[in-house]
């Protein structure tokens, strides 16, 4: 990369809570699902929205897992306002599942059963108009950039786990390349439906889903009285659903996330990776360091996974006697999806 | 920017037209479209209000196609279009399974479909208030085709498992602007090294009672039936609303020293892209197109273009009365002060196979590419009378031979999403 990504600002919400500090405490218990009491899942409460930030209306019109987003975008704007940058140069990037629920929406589902021969106009009468909206994860990514003032370079992402790797490494290169000086990079995780549980692959060991979300700010430069920054230093991605190469390409993914920086895994102080993952395992068995990740605190949080585990390396590095070091984060989704992000936590003083 | 430059080798589309991209160009040459009187298949009491699109005709299927396994296997619609265009591409291509192992594969393939059947299983035996719960008691009857069972990433990672590309599997979620996302991002990786090949586009398939009944809600579907099936008038004052169409298209993107090291021959180069964001109203452009201007700009930066080198723009031009005024403001403000530019071609491709919604952008830059290739700019059909506020040379009525070194392509999504894509004819050396 040309140009040095520094992660400046990091906000979450999750079953833990709405403090990357969270993470750190006791784990929260599984509840049964309302549709489904035989499974366990880590469900949220609907946030409530800044109101000075979003108009009233974007509360009753947007589904839960839009408004978790727009939550922990809202959190970030005094961030980026301290950037004070043109609003051309701030990009905007964001890893959103599209919405499985409710669409068409209850209202006009009760009407229809009611009255089944009468499909089209009770479909018509009762749905309202911007309840469309919901089937769109762009509007809330339009409601993102409306609130925060974001009119630069944009990416919409919704590859499953590695949709938030996606949505942040549009966001290096847009700022590495010079078209834009700052991104937010915003996550959801999908609302927990009967579709987690109904779509393919059909899973022997099901995870315990969690709802959450996270964003990032991204800028060209530090914060300005920063003495620990973390920097994005390398990343890649990659797929195999074939389980003769699917080991092959998550080495290979692993691999040219290090040579960025021409480092080899023993230069790597830490390792976030799902230790629950057999696959991904096995790539590090010849490797010290210890697995480790935040999906007992939060449980599964698909797109917003990784981005809430840069968000825990950006808190790290800010702790009192932080060491400096490298740390690598690795996910690897069950429909092949394979991505490493390299991270960087170092003393200003490097720069100086 | 990096001297890498970047072409496009393979190309496939179905649309209303057809399910090869020569068919495609010769309707639209031909100053065709193939909107007609349409319906929702799962409707069953008074007309639907929306009465025209520009559906799939199957029985257009050639026998070449027949077999493909995408209409056997459990797929949405729009996967199943998807992953015979993006054969047909790298079939196109020339590229053989070697070639595309590091491949990477793009894709928009639209919002979640056919809900509507599904959440009727969410009925109470009580007669209480529906719910997920009566669902999950009735999974197996839930659609095995349907967006609860199917993974909005399916159609990319198909098309990835068909292929065995083993690059990055993306996919793009910007509603309009997602097909042009994904060839922008792909053309993106593989300028900076991250792959030398791409297979990049979108399929997307609204005409189903539930998406079609959201759009004509919220305004954007037009429910006009003064014209028949003439109705898609793109920058007309008569212009009304969107008419959806259905299908999608894919490009093979490469490296040219990758290309030409297995003896290709380019169709155009694709040599920049920009994006952008309106942020101004979830539900309707920014008036004046300043985002618009904004993505076309970048995209202009990007390819190292200056705004009089461009001969053609593939407008997004959706015959909604918003989005034409604002589209004409932005491309005046990005080309009316250089001279050239009220002889500027603006040509808009839904008025002959109507809007792909997040598939669109990839079917339109195929026909900017074959602009590129040909010197040949398709018309804007239905354009009678001009709006007094969309005053630029719209190619109306008819193609028109003229040079086409350089074209811009636009789509911009639902919520002020944008994005511009920068082609150029393929030249053996350079631009």
């Amino acid at each position: 990369m040309n140009r040095a990504l520094y992660i400046n600002a990091a906000a979450v919400l999750n079953a833990a809570g709405s403090e990357c500090a969270d993470l750190l405490g006791t784990p929260p218990v599984p509840q049964p699902l309302a549709f489904d009491p035989q499974r366990k899942a880590l469900a949220l409460p609907v946030p409530r929205l800044a109101s000075d930030l979003f108009d009233r209306k974007i509360q009753r019109s947007v589904e839960p897992q839009g408004l978790r987003l727009l939550h922990c975008a809202a959190r970030l704007a005094p961030a980026l306002a301290a950037l004070q940058l043109p609003a051309a140069r701030i990009a905007l990037t964001a890893a959103i599942p599209e919405v499985d629920a409710p669409s068409p929406c209850w209202d006009a589902v009760q009407a229809i059963l009611e009255q089944p021969q009468k499909q089209l106009s009770q479909l018509l009468a009762n749905t309202p108009p911007l309840h469309a909206l919901t089937l769109l994860n762009s509007s809330v990514m339009a409601y993102v950039a409306e609130a925060l003032n974001c009119h630069g370079p944009m990416g919409g992402f919704c590859s499953q786990n590695n949709a938030g790797l996606d949505a942040l490494i549009e966001a290096c290169q847009q700022i590495a390349e010079q078209h834009a000086d700052a991104a937010l990079v915003v996550s959801s995780s999908p609302n927990l439906t009967p579709a987690l549980y109904l779509r393919e692959p059909v899973l022997a060991d099901e995870p315990v889903y969690g709802e959450g979300a996270a964003a990032l700010l991204l800028s060209s430069t530090p914060l300005q009285d920063a003495t620990q920054i973390l920097r994005v230093a390398g990343f890649a991605r990659g797929y195999s659903a074939d389980p003769q190469r699917t080991l092959v390409v998550g080495k290979r993914v692993i691999e040219r996330a290090l040579s960025e920086e021409k480092l080899c895994m023993g230069d790597v102080a830490n390792v976030v990776a799902n230790p629950a993952d057999r696959q991904l395992m096995s790539l590090f068995e010849s490797t010290p360091q210890h697995l480790r990740n935040a999906s007992a605190m939060t449980g599964e949080l698909g797109a917003s996974g990784l981005l809430t585990e840069v968000a825990m390396a950006l808190h790290h590095s800010r702790e009192a006697g932080a060491v400096p070091g490298y740390t690598l984060l690795v996910s690897h989704g069950r429909a092949g999806h394979w991505g490493a992000l390299l991270l960087a936590s170092e003393t200003l003083e490097k720069y100086a | 920017m990096s001297a890498t430059r970047i072409v496009i080798t393979g190309m496939g589309a179905v649309t209303g037209f057809g399910f090869e991209w020569q068919t495609l160009w010769e309707k639209m040459l031909g100053a065709e479209h193939c909107v007609r009187p349409w319906q929702p298949q799962d409707l069953h009491e008074n007309e639907f209000p929306v009465r025209y699109a520009a559906p799939v005709d199957m029985t257009l299927l050639p026998g070449h196609l027949q077999n493909h396994p995408a209409w056997t296997r459990l797929l949405e619609k729009r996967s199943r279009f998807g992953w015979v265009v993006a054969t047909q591409a790298v079939a196109d291509s020339g590229l053989n399974p070697e070639q595309l192992r590091e491949a990477a594969v793009l894709c928009a393939s639209g919002a979640p479909q056919h809900m509507l059947a599904d959440m009727l299983l969410t009925q109470a035996p009580d007669g209480n208030a529906p719910d997920w719960q009566h669902l999950m008691a009735r999974a197996t009857e839930v659609s095995a085709e349907g967006s609860l069972r199917q993974a909005n990433d399916r159609l990319a990672r198909v098309i990835a498992d068909d292929l065995g590309c083993e690059g990055p599997v993306i996919n793009i979620s910007s509603a309009c602007a997602g097909a042009s996302q994904a060839i922008g991002n792909a053309f993106q990786m593989i300028r900076r090294g991250e792959v030398n090949v791409a297979v990049a586009g979108g399929a997307d398939s609204v005409l189903n009672l539930d998406t079609m009944a959201a759009l004509y809600l919220l305004g954007a579907a037009s429910g006009e039936q003064r014209w028949g099936a003439d109705l898609c008038r793109p920058f007309d004052r008569d212009r009304s609303g969107l008419i959806a169409g259905e299908g999608g298209g894919f490009v093979v993107l490469e490296s040219l020293e990758h290309a030409l090291a297995r003896g290709a021959t380019p169709y155009a180069e694709v040599l920049g892209y920009g994006s952008s964001l309106d942020a101004y109203k979830v539900t309707a452009p920014q008036p004046e197109g300043r985002g618009a201007a904004l993505a076309m700009q970048a995209a202009l930066d990007d390819a190292g273009l200056q705004p009089q080198q461009i001969d053609l723009i593939n407008a997004h031009g959706t015959s909604t009365p918003l989005n034409d005024v604002a589209e004409t403001l932005a491309i005046k403000q990005v080309f009316a002060q250089h001279k050239h530019y009220q002889a500027l071609a603006v040509s808009a491709n839904k008025s002959q196979f109507g809007h792909l919604i997040a598939a669109a952008g990839a079917p339109e830059c195929i026909v900017t590419a074959l602009a590129c290739l040909n010197d040949l700019v398709t018309p804007t059909e239905n354009l009678h009378e001009a709006d007094e506020r969309c005053d630029l040379d719209y190619c109306a009525g008819q193609a028109v031979s003229r040079r086409v070194d350089y074209a811009l392509s636009n789509s911009f999504g639902f919520g002020g999403l944008n994005t511009s894509l920068a082609l150029g004819k393929y030249r053996e050396h350079g631009q």
